[in-house]
């Protein structure tokens, strides 16, 4: 019993658990009532930051000091897509965001790898890249979602919303593949040591070009469902995820320099972040006072969350 | 010299015990030591030789016991005690930072920590360093001036040994292997040393597994093994043979007979393979073969290791390779173990196919398969459950090797498996070995131990990256593989070509940045010529130095090997701190200033206390500077304090002031870095902690004072970017952030830290601004701007890379 004590205790979904605790509970006392549509409501709102947090995990958990900061980017460009090709059919519209996505990452991936660029330093020249992209688009792109599609993204399945419904069920999958998989398992290791990894076999750059393609895959569909819960694509569109899936990927206990990483925290992580902005509006704080009391609660999450 | 009858040691070790959790590394461990007398400390890897050297230096406390120093005991023994009593260690590992030059490196350990100036510190030091490494080392070539990466291995343990010699009140000098890395002729001069050392009356403790170097160099030769004494021996009374008797070395010794592998067929078959490190390399490896490969150290073999292994990917002239090959290694720190992993991931990693189902591992057969290995090797531990680091090296280095033969591989390659293993331990991996070729399977092993390679059935002995000798059966003893060993092969003649001063000059990491911006510098002048003229110049330098500045404040963090990924919102504070309070209450702002520097040091020591990645700290940051400064200022407003603007108008004769002002921040930098005392070590810090730490300096210290500046520069940024918006905006600077890192990354520094390059960070800066201007100028679409500056990013970067690795070489996977 004691043992197993210790075992959750030091399980990361610890930290970001008792952050949504403690917010849900200050968000009550705020409002005067004990609510259950704010965990309805937050988990629809929370699925950008949990797909862009679990696919920042996967290309952090590669190693080497990996992250991708050109990810808003590639949702905002994304996002542009789905609207312009979901005018003629829905799938191909999601498809291709999802591909262009994975494109993106797989251009990321190749300048880190083969130009042994910092993923950092690479990810932001991407960035310019992809953004200059989304400004020569934006103006001849669709910016209006398919109204079909964005009475999928509203429909409830159970009291569940379809969005939260489906970023749930890729979080399963993603769970398999990272715990339970020959890749997950070669992901961690490479991220762990790339020398090591290599000398045991594993193919190193593969593996670490799989993860930003998956990083990818993640941004574009994020892009596609993003793009029709705002009713449109716009050119700062992704900017609003950017911080909070970074926070999530972080207070979710995953490790800055690779090869641990936790699933369920990241997105116990995503779904804390969106409580704190719900408490932040409820309590009536005014801009300021939201962001400082998001940078500290942050910071101190990192602190308690961190494994020396 | 031999300590007399009754003379008082000068420091004594008395049942010094010292326990990692249940691991007894030390136990009663006793060692006197005297004035002038050599100590020869020999046993096997794994005897505890190093841990009693770390409490003697006191870098380690110790578990129980105590040290004597002149007659009575020393209760608090630390590194600072340590190095007062006169205790100085020349480390295997080599304390030294490679970004630093040479004589910076002595400078570290010998300057004064004080903050007062001293006149003329670096001629001083310089000839100081030159006349120590001439005195000890004559004849050796090595230019002070130059960063230490440009030296060989042997010139770098030279360097780490003068490092020690220049202590004022050396009393006791650790040397830690010190001749590994060192050619014979140095090596002898190190005896010389040694000897002069002795008869000054410093006594010196000589760590070697060279035991007949260690019977030339010491008086007396004290013997460890498994963390306990096992015997003391004066020099001229002991024979070699003996030594390895005490260390239970040649008990072991079992001759015999290998089979007849001629008709087996060949899994690796060599022929005329040149490389980098290799000349002509000619072997084969039949089936259940044990190979050894021998030499000196340092003789090629690691080359040929890697070349091997990269031939199971990449086809490569002259390996011809029949079968799969598993890589062991006994560097398992750096090329074994996965901290995060238990026993039974790090077996399995190699061989998933095998325990998985359709499509997902099956958690059923990796557990059987792991306890069976787990049960064969008898490890000593809990279970196959925990972690690889709560194990011994010898048992990781057993888990390791089960990984090898659980890949399945045809041929598996040993590279020095039995480093740092107990004698115990290392029976188990011979006894494993064994097995490996009964199974069938192929062996490379090379050993630094040639004992070692009496196990295989066919030598192959390396000098100077050529093979010099194969020995068979019973030929193969370690006499007979010293001498092949030495065996002289036909020196090339390899003649550094010497740079020319234009090519040293072209090297430079300013040079990149400088070219280009002459070049845009050229073409912004051609489309417009006003920029010529006092005015224009004026104005555009003007428009840079927010951009000079942040990047200059970047650049001391980069430096640290951390990131700001805050410092666009960090601006935008100080913007409204300046426009609101600096204009309003020039005192309040002034402390705002003062208190905003403050928060930089504090984020600096909760990342280095902490342990928290300053990429995450430092976005998490942000968050409270856009507070703050949404407090201070919700909407735009404010105005540039009158005095500050006053100031930036002021006309100077011929150079414009935005001019002066960017390039005195980039010198005061250059000097700060580069000139003074403190400069060393915060570059320093960036490139080995351990060395600025075993050198008396604090890390922390350091990284605070390095956040402090750049805090301090973040406050410039802050206020030149006041005085081009004449104004307040909490929201209006985000952009520096990602533009200051670029101009870190242009203007010649490295990402992974303790490469500053000031002057290239302001003229790459510059550039960035002119880039924009010209862009405008030749009418290009407004969008594609931020493209341009991502590709010229990645196009210098992606040159930076194909340079190096022209100059590097080596292997990438």
């Amino acid at each position: 019993m004691n043992h197993k004590m210790k075992k959750v205790l030091e399980s990361p979904v610890i930290w970001p658990l008792m952050g949504c605790i403690i917010l849900y509970a200050l968000i009550c006392a705020v409002s005067g009532a004990v609510n259950v549509r704010v965990i309805t409501s937050g988990l629809k709102l929370c699925v950008f930051a949990m797909l862009l947090g679990i696919a920042q995990m996967i290309v952090v958990t590669s190693g080497k000091g990996a992250i991708d900061i050109s990810q808003k980017y590639i949702l905002t460009l994304t996002a542009y897509i789905s609207c312009e090709l979901m005018q003629y059919s829905i799938p191909l519209g999601l498809g291709m965001a999802v591909l262009a996505g994975m494109a993106c990452g797989l251009i990321n991936a190749c300048i880190n790898v083969y130009l042994n660029i910092h993923a950092m330093i690479t990810t932001m020249a991407t960035g310019y890249l992809y953004y200059t992209v989304i400004l020569l688009v934006s103006n001849k792109f669709a910016n209006s979602p398919d109204s079909t599609f964005v009475k999928f993204t509203n429909t409830n399945l159970a009291g569940i919303n379809s969005m939260t419904a489906l970023v749930i069920a890729i979080a399963m999958i993603l769970y398999l593949v990272l715990y339970k998989s020959k890749y997950g398992m070669n992901l961690h290791a490479v991220g762990q040591k790339r020398e090591a990894a290599r000398l045991a076999g594993i193919p190193v750059h593969k593996t670490v070009i799989t993860a930003f393609v998956i990083n990818g895959a993640l941004c574009g569909l994020a892009g596609a469902l993003n793009a029709a819960y705002c009713g449109g694509a716009n050119q700062d569109l992704g900017t609003t995820y950017f911080l909070p899936s970074i926070a999530a990927c972080f207070v979710g206990g995953t490790n800055a320099a690779g090869g641990r990483s936790n699933i369920i925290a990241v997105c116990v992580g995503a779904f804390m972040m969106t409580l704190m902005s719900t408490f932040l509006n409820a309590a009536n704080i005014s801009v300021g006072g939201q962001r400082l009391i998001q940078g500290i609660f942050i910071v101190l999450l990192l602190v308690a969350a961190t494994k020396k | 010299m031999r300590h007399k009858e009754g003379q008082k040691p000068y420091l004594s070790l008395k049942n010094i015990d010292r326990f990692f959790g249940i691991t007894k590394a030390l136990q009663g461990v006793n060692l006197d030591i005297y004035a002038g007398e050599v100590i020869g400390l020999v046993g096997p890897n794994g005897a505890g030789k190093s841990t009693l050297m770390k409490i003697l230096t006191g870098v380690l406390p110790r578990t129980d016991g105590e040290i004597i120093y002149n007659g009575a005991p020393e209760e608090t023994y630390n590194a600072r005690v340590a190095k007062q009593i006169g205790v100085n260690c020349a480390y295997q590992d080599l304390s030294l930072c490679t970004n630093l030059s040479i004589f910076e490196n002595f400078a570290m350990l010998s300057v004064s920590h004080s903050p007062a100036p001293i006149r003329n510190w670096r001629n001083k030091t310089r000839t100081e360093v030159r006349n120590l490494i001439d005195t000890y080392f004559p004849e050796n070539n090595i230019d002070i001036m130059k960063p230490l990466e440009t030296l060989s291995l042997t010139d770098r343990q030279v360097v780490e040994i003068c490092k020690t010699l220049m202590a004022d009140n050396l009393k006791i000098l650790i040397l830690d292997e010190p001749t590994s890395a060192l050619s014979s002729d140095k090596a002898r001069q190190l005896h010389k040393i040694v000897a002069d050392l002795s008869a000054r009356g410093v006594a010196v403790i000589y760590i070697s597994h060279k035991l007949d170097e260690i019977r030339v160099v010491s008086d007396r030769i004290v013997l460890l093994t498994n963390g306990r004494n096992k015997g003391e021996f004066y020099s001229d009374e002991i024979t070699q043979e003996e030594l390895i008797a005490h260390m239970g070395g040649a008990s072991e010794k079992k001759k015999r007979t290998s089979p007849d592998f001629s008709g087996q067929p060949d899994m690796l078959k060599i022929t005329d393979l040149n490389a980098r490190g290799l000349n002509h390399i000619n072997l084969y490896l039949k089936k259940g073969e044990i190979m050894g490969i021998s030499g000196l150290a340092g003789s090629g073999q690691q080359e040929l290791l890697q070349q091997i292994f990269s031939a199971r990917t990449k086809n490569i002239r002259g390996i011809e390779l029949n079968g799969r090959l598993s890589y062991v290694s006994g560097d398992r720190a750096a090329e074994g173990v996965f901290p995060f992993w238990n026993i039974r991931n790090n077996i399995l990693i190699a061989n998933l196919d095998r325990v998985k189902g359709r499509l997902l591992i099956d958690g059923k057969k990796a557990d059987q398969s792991a306890q069976s290995w787990y049960d064969k090797l008898k490890f000593r531990a809990q279970g196959i459950d925990s972690n690889i680091m709560s194990l011994s090296g010898g048992n990781q280095q057993k888990a390791l090797i089960a990984r090898g033969i659980a890949s399945e591989a045809d041929i598996i390659i040993l590279n020095d498996p039995t480093a740092g293993v107990d004698i115990g331990t290392k029976q188990d991996i011979y006894r494993l070995l064994d097995e490996i070729r009964q199974m069938g399977k192929s062996v490379i092993l090379y050993s630094t131990e040639d004992l070692e390679m009496e196990i295989c059935d066919r030598v192959y002995v390396m000098r100077d990256g050529c093979i010099t000798k194969e020995l068979k059966g019973d030929e193969i003893h370690v006499s007979s593989l010293v001498k092949a060993a030495f065996i002289e092969t036909e020196k090339k003649e390899i003649k550094e070509k010497p740079k020319s001063v234009l090519s040293q000059y072209m090297a430079a990491p300013w040079m990149l940045p400088l070219i280009t911006l002459i070049v845009i510098f050229a073409a912004n002048v051609l489309i417009n010529p006003n920029l010529m003229s006092y005015t224009g110049l004026r104005m555009k330098i003007s428009s840079a130095l927010p951009l000079v500045l942040a990047a200059l404040g970047q650049m001391f963090i980069v430096m640290c090997g951390d990131v700001d990924m805050g410092n666009g919102y960090s601006i935008g504070l100080v913007n409204v701190i300046a426009g609101i309070w600096l204009t309003g209450n020039p005192l309040l702002g002034l402390l705002g200033l003062v208190g905003f520097t403050g928060l930089y040091m504090l984020l600096a020591a909760l990342i280095k206390i902490r342990q928290i990645p300053a990429i995450v700290v430092t976005m998490g940051a942000q968050f409270v500077w856009y507070g703050l400064a949404l407090l201070i200022c919700p909407t735009p407003g404010g105005a540039c304090p009158q005095w500050l603007s006053a100031f930036l108008r002021l006309k100077l004769p011929v150079i414009p002031l935005p001019v002066v002002i960017a390039v005195l921040a980039g010198l005061a930098c250059w000097y700060l870095l580069f000139r003074c005392r403190y400069g060393i070590i915060l570059r320093g810090s960036g490139n080995n902690v351990q060395a600025l730490e075993r050198s008396g300096w604090s890390h922390l210290a350091a990284k605070v004072t390095a956040y402090g500046i750049a805090g301090f520069f973040v406050v410039l940024a802050g206020l030149a970017y006041t005085s081009t918006c004449n104004g307040a905006d909490a929201n209006s600077s985000v952009n520096y952030n990602m533009m200051s890192i670029a101009t870190v990354i242009l203007g010649g520094c490295d990402m992974a830290g303790g490469v500053p390059v000031p002057m290239g960070v302001v003229m790459a800066a510059v550039v960035m601004n002119l880039i924009n201007s010209l862009l405008t100028a030749m009418k290009m679409n407004s969008n594609f701007q931020t493209a341009i500056i991502g590709l010229i990013l990645i196009g210098v970067l992606a040159l930076k890379f194909l340079i190096h690795r022209k100059e590097r070489g080596g292997y990438e996977s």
